[in-house]
Protein backbone atom coordinates (compact mmCIF):
# COMPACT_ATOMS: atom_id res chain seq x y z
CA UNK A 1 0.00 0.00 0.00
CA UNK A 2 1.11 3.52 -0.75
CA UNK A 3 0.31 6.48 1.49
CA UNK A 4 0.83 10.01 0.23
CA UNK A 5 0.57 12.78 2.84
CA UNK A 6 -0.36 16.30 1.86
CA UNK A 7 -1.14 19.44 3.78
CA UNK A 8 -3.84 21.81 2.51
CA UNK A 9 -3.89 24.86 4.81
CA UNK A 10 -4.70 23.35 8.22
CA UNK A 11 -5.99 20.06 6.81
CA UNK A 12 -3.82 16.96 6.65
CA UNK A 13 -4.69 14.71 3.70
CA UNK A 14 -3.81 11.01 3.50
CA UNK A 15 -4.18 9.61 0.01
CA UNK A 16 -4.23 5.81 0.16
CA UNK A 17 -3.65 3.45 -2.74
CA UNK A 18 -3.67 -0.32 -2.92
CA UNK A 19 -4.84 -2.53 -0.08
CA UNK A 20 -5.53 -1.66 3.55
CA UNK A 21 -5.55 -4.98 5.40
CA UNK A 22 -4.01 -6.58 8.49
CA UNK A 23 -0.62 -6.60 6.76
CA UNK A 24 -0.57 -2.91 5.85
CA UNK A 25 -2.80 -1.31 8.50
CA UNK A 26 -0.02 -0.86 11.05
CA UNK A 27 1.95 1.43 8.72
CA UNK A 28 -1.12 3.60 8.16
CA UNK A 29 -1.91 3.60 11.87
CA UNK A 30 1.55 4.91 12.70
CA UNK A 31 1.21 7.74 10.18
CA UNK A 32 -2.31 8.90 11.01
CA UNK A 33 -2.02 8.57 14.80
CA UNK A 34 1.40 10.22 14.56
CA UNK A 35 -0.15 13.20 12.74
CA UNK A 36 -2.88 13.52 15.38
CA UNK A 37 -0.37 13.32 18.20
CA UNK A 38 1.65 16.01 16.43
CA UNK A 39 -1.37 18.32 16.62
CA UNK A 40 -3.40 17.75 13.43
CA UNK A 41 -7.10 18.14 14.23
CA UNK A 42 -8.49 18.22 10.67
CA UNK A 43 -7.81 15.03 8.74
CA UNK A 44 -9.05 13.86 5.35
CA UNK A 45 -8.52 10.35 4.02
CA UNK A 46 -8.78 10.09 0.24
CA UNK A 47 -9.82 6.58 -0.84
CA UNK A 48 -9.85 7.18 -4.59
CA UNK A 49 -6.98 4.77 -5.30
CA UNK A 50 -7.80 2.33 -2.52
CA UNK A 51 -8.94 -1.03 -3.90
CA UNK A 52 -9.45 -2.97 -0.70
CA UNK A 53 -10.19 -2.57 3.00
CA UNK A 54 -10.70 -5.12 5.77
CA UNK A 55 -11.70 -4.81 9.43
CA UNK A 56 -8.03 -4.10 10.25
CA UNK A 57 -8.29 -0.89 8.21
CA UNK A 58 -11.61 0.04 9.81
CA UNK A 59 -10.02 -0.30 13.24
CA UNK A 60 -7.32 2.22 12.38
CA UNK A 61 -9.96 4.75 11.25
CA UNK A 62 -11.98 4.07 14.39
CA UNK A 63 -8.92 4.68 16.56
CA UNK A 64 -8.07 7.89 14.68
CA UNK A 65 -11.68 9.15 14.97
CA UNK A 66 -11.72 8.47 18.71
CA UNK A 67 -8.44 10.28 19.27
CA UNK A 68 -9.54 13.23 17.12
CA UNK A 69 -12.72 13.53 19.16
CA UNK A 70 -10.69 13.80 22.34
CA UNK A 71 -8.79 16.66 20.67
CA UNK A 72 -11.98 18.35 19.36
CA UNK A 73 -10.85 17.35 15.87
CA UNK A 74 -12.62 15.81 12.90
CA UNK A 75 -12.00 13.23 10.18
CA UNK A 76 -13.56 13.23 6.69
CA UNK A 77 -13.41 10.34 4.22
CA UNK A 78 -13.85 10.81 0.48
CA UNK A 79 -13.88 9.12 -2.94
CA UNK A 80 -14.75 5.60 -1.78
CA UNK A 81 -15.46 2.90 -4.37
CA UNK A 82 -19.02 1.63 -3.89
CA UNK A 83 -17.96 -1.77 -2.58
CA UNK A 84 -15.46 -0.16 -0.17
CA UNK A 85 -18.20 2.15 1.10
CA UNK A 86 -20.43 -0.88 1.63
CA UNK A 87 -17.92 -2.30 4.12
CA UNK A 88 -18.30 0.88 6.21
CA UNK A 89 -22.07 0.52 6.04
CA UNK A 90 -22.12 -3.16 7.01
CA UNK A 91 -19.79 -2.40 9.93
CA UNK A 92 -21.97 0.54 10.97
CA UNK A 93 -18.96 2.85 10.71
CA UNK A 94 -20.74 5.23 8.32
CA UNK A 95 -22.79 6.42 11.31
CA UNK A 96 -19.82 8.15 12.93
CA UNK A 97 -17.33 8.58 10.07
CA UNK A 98 -18.42 11.33 7.63
CA UNK A 99 -18.16 10.01 4.06
CA UNK A 100 -18.42 12.35 1.06
CA UNK A 101 -18.09 11.89 -2.70
CA UNK A 102 -15.27 14.27 -3.59
CA UNK A 103 -12.07 15.66 -2.08
CA UNK A 104 -13.46 19.21 -2.42
CA UNK A 105 -16.49 18.30 -0.34
CA UNK A 106 -14.22 16.75 2.26
CA UNK A 107 -12.06 19.86 2.49
CA UNK A 108 -15.15 22.05 2.84
CA UNK A 109 -16.57 19.78 5.52
CA UNK A 110 -14.54 21.17 8.41
CA UNK B 1 -20.06 -24.52 -17.64
CA UNK B 2 -17.27 -26.71 -16.35
CA UNK B 3 -16.40 -26.86 -12.69
CA UNK B 4 -13.19 -25.11 -11.75
CA UNK B 5 -11.25 -25.86 -8.61
CA UNK B 6 -8.17 -24.23 -7.08
CA UNK B 7 -6.53 -25.46 -3.93
CA UNK B 8 -3.66 -23.74 -2.14
CA UNK B 9 -1.97 -23.53 1.23
CA UNK B 10 -1.15 -20.37 3.16
CA UNK B 11 1.37 -20.08 5.96
CA UNK B 12 0.30 -18.39 9.21
CA UNK B 13 1.84 -15.09 8.14
CA UNK B 14 -0.05 -11.86 7.28
CA UNK B 15 2.20 -11.49 4.20
CA UNK B 16 0.23 -14.41 2.72
CA UNK B 17 -2.75 -12.06 2.28
CA UNK B 18 -1.17 -10.91 -1.00
CA UNK B 19 -1.03 -14.46 -2.30
CA UNK B 20 -4.62 -15.03 -1.21
CA UNK B 21 -5.69 -11.93 -3.16
CA UNK B 22 -3.77 -13.10 -6.26
CA UNK B 23 -5.37 -16.54 -6.15
CA UNK B 24 -8.87 -15.10 -5.77
CA UNK B 25 -8.21 -12.63 -8.57
CA UNK B 26 -7.10 -15.42 -10.90
CA UNK B 27 -10.07 -17.58 -9.91
CA UNK B 28 -12.50 -14.69 -10.39
CA UNK B 29 -11.08 -13.93 -13.84
CA UNK B 30 -11.77 -17.48 -14.99
CA UNK B 31 -15.46 -16.82 -14.45
CA UNK B 32 -15.29 -13.17 -15.55
CA UNK B 33 -16.58 -12.17 -12.12
CA UNK B 34 -17.10 -8.49 -11.53
CA UNK B 35 -14.74 -6.57 -9.27
CA UNK B 36 -17.25 -6.31 -6.44
CA UNK B 37 -17.68 -10.07 -6.30
CA UNK B 38 -13.92 -10.73 -6.16
CA UNK B 39 -13.65 -8.05 -3.46
CA UNK B 40 -16.39 -9.66 -1.36
CA UNK B 41 -14.87 -13.14 -1.60
CA UNK B 42 -11.47 -11.68 -0.73
CA UNK B 43 -12.81 -9.86 2.32
CA UNK B 44 -14.65 -12.94 3.59
CA UNK B 45 -11.58 -15.20 3.38
CA UNK B 46 -9.22 -12.47 4.61
CA UNK B 47 -11.25 -11.99 7.80
CA UNK B 48 -11.33 -15.73 8.49
CA UNK B 49 -7.62 -16.13 7.73
CA UNK B 50 -6.60 -13.09 9.80
CA UNK B 51 -8.68 -14.39 12.69
CA UNK B 52 -7.13 -17.85 12.46
CA UNK B 53 -3.54 -16.64 12.40
CA UNK B 54 -4.17 -14.05 15.14
CA UNK B 55 -5.91 -16.32 17.66
CA UNK B 56 -5.79 -19.91 16.40
CA UNK B 57 -2.14 -20.76 16.95
CA UNK B 58 -0.93 -19.80 20.43
CA UNK B 59 2.17 -22.03 20.06
CA UNK B 60 4.03 -19.62 17.72
CA UNK B 61 4.94 -22.50 15.40
CA UNK B 62 4.48 -22.65 11.63
CA UNK B 63 1.02 -23.73 10.54
CA UNK B 64 -0.81 -24.18 7.27
CA UNK B 65 -4.24 -22.84 6.37
CA UNK B 66 -5.69 -24.70 3.40
CA UNK B 67 -8.05 -22.92 1.03
CA UNK B 68 -10.15 -24.52 -1.70
CA UNK B 69 -12.06 -22.44 -4.26
CA UNK B 70 -14.69 -24.18 -6.37
CA UNK B 71 -17.30 -22.94 -8.80
CA UNK B 72 -19.61 -24.18 -11.53
CA UNK B 73 -20.31 -20.65 -12.73
CA UNK B 74 -23.49 -20.35 -10.65
CA UNK B 75 -22.23 -20.74 -7.09
CA UNK B 76 -18.81 -20.31 -5.49
CA UNK B 77 -17.83 -22.56 -2.61
CA UNK B 78 -14.81 -21.65 -0.51
CA UNK B 79 -13.42 -24.00 2.10
CA UNK B 80 -10.94 -22.77 4.72
CA UNK B 81 -9.30 -25.40 6.89
CA UNK B 82 -6.86 -25.00 9.80
CA UNK B 83 -5.51 -27.14 12.63
CA UNK B 84 -5.70 -24.34 15.20
CA UNK B 85 -7.74 -23.95 18.38
CA UNK B 86 -11.43 -24.78 17.92
CA UNK B 87 -13.27 -21.68 16.76
CA UNK B 88 -16.81 -21.59 15.46
CA UNK B 89 -17.45 -18.30 13.64
CA UNK B 90 -21.20 -18.95 13.79
CA UNK B 91 -21.20 -18.57 17.55
CA UNK B 92 -18.79 -15.59 17.61
CA UNK B 93 -20.32 -12.60 19.34
CA UNK B 94 -21.78 -10.09 16.89
CA UNK B 95 -20.68 -6.51 17.43
CA UNK B 96 -23.33 -4.10 18.69
CA UNK B 97 -23.43 -1.63 15.82
CA UNK B 98 -25.57 0.82 17.78
CA UNK B 99 -22.98 1.35 20.47
CA UNK B 100 -21.46 4.80 20.82
CA UNK B 101 -18.15 5.39 19.09
CA UNK B 102 -16.04 5.23 22.22
CA UNK B 103 -17.37 1.77 23.03
CA UNK B 104 -17.20 0.19 19.60
CA UNK B 105 -15.68 -3.21 20.24
CA UNK B 106 -12.79 -4.48 18.13
CA UNK B 107 -13.63 -8.18 18.31
CA UNK B 108 -16.34 -9.78 16.21
CA UNK B 109 -16.23 -7.19 13.46
CA UNK B 110 -14.22 -9.30 11.02
CA UNK B 111 -16.55 -12.28 11.33
CA UNK B 112 -19.55 -9.96 10.99
CA UNK B 113 -18.11 -8.70 7.68
CA UNK B 114 -17.28 -12.24 6.54
CA UNK B 115 -20.87 -13.43 7.06
CA UNK B 116 -22.26 -10.41 5.23
CA UNK B 117 -20.03 -10.89 2.19
CA UNK B 118 -21.28 -14.42 1.56
CA UNK B 119 -24.68 -16.10 1.31
CA UNK B 120 -23.95 -18.96 3.65
CA UNK B 121 -21.36 -20.02 6.22
CA UNK B 122 -21.02 -23.51 7.67
CA UNK B 123 -18.66 -24.66 10.38
CA UNK B 124 -17.43 -28.13 11.27
CA UNK B 125 -14.82 -29.30 13.74
CA UNK B 126 -13.62 -32.41 11.93
CA UNK B 127 -10.56 -34.53 12.81
CA UNK B 128 -9.06 -31.81 15.03
CA UNK B 129 -9.50 -29.20 12.31
CA UNK B 130 -11.69 -26.15 11.86
CA UNK B 131 -13.44 -26.40 8.51
CA UNK B 132 -15.40 -23.35 7.38
CA UNK B 133 -17.39 -23.58 4.16
CA UNK B 134 -18.56 -20.36 2.56
CA UNK B 135 -20.93 -20.20 -0.38
CA UNK B 136 -21.95 -17.35 -2.62
CA UNK B 137 -24.36 -17.27 -5.52
CA UNK B 138 -23.08 -15.58 -8.63
CA UNK B 139 -25.39 -13.13 -10.33
CA UNK B 140 -25.66 -14.40 -13.92
CA UNK B 141 -26.32 -10.89 -15.21
CA UNK B 142 -23.24 -9.45 -13.63
CA UNK B 143 -20.65 -12.21 -14.09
Amino acid sequence: MEIIEKQEKDIRIFKLSGRLDSKTSLGFEEKIIGAIDDGSVKITVDFEELDYISSAGLRVLNKAAKRLRQNQGKIMLCCLKDYVREVFEIAGFDTFLPIVATLDEALQGF
Amino acid sequence: MTVERIEFELKNDPAELDRLAEQLEEFGQRFSMERRCIFEMNLAVDELFTNIISYGFPDDKDHIVRVVLESDGHTVTITVEDDGAPFNPLTAKEPDLDMPLEETPVGGLGIHLCKNMMDNLKYCRCESKNVVTLTKKLDPKKT
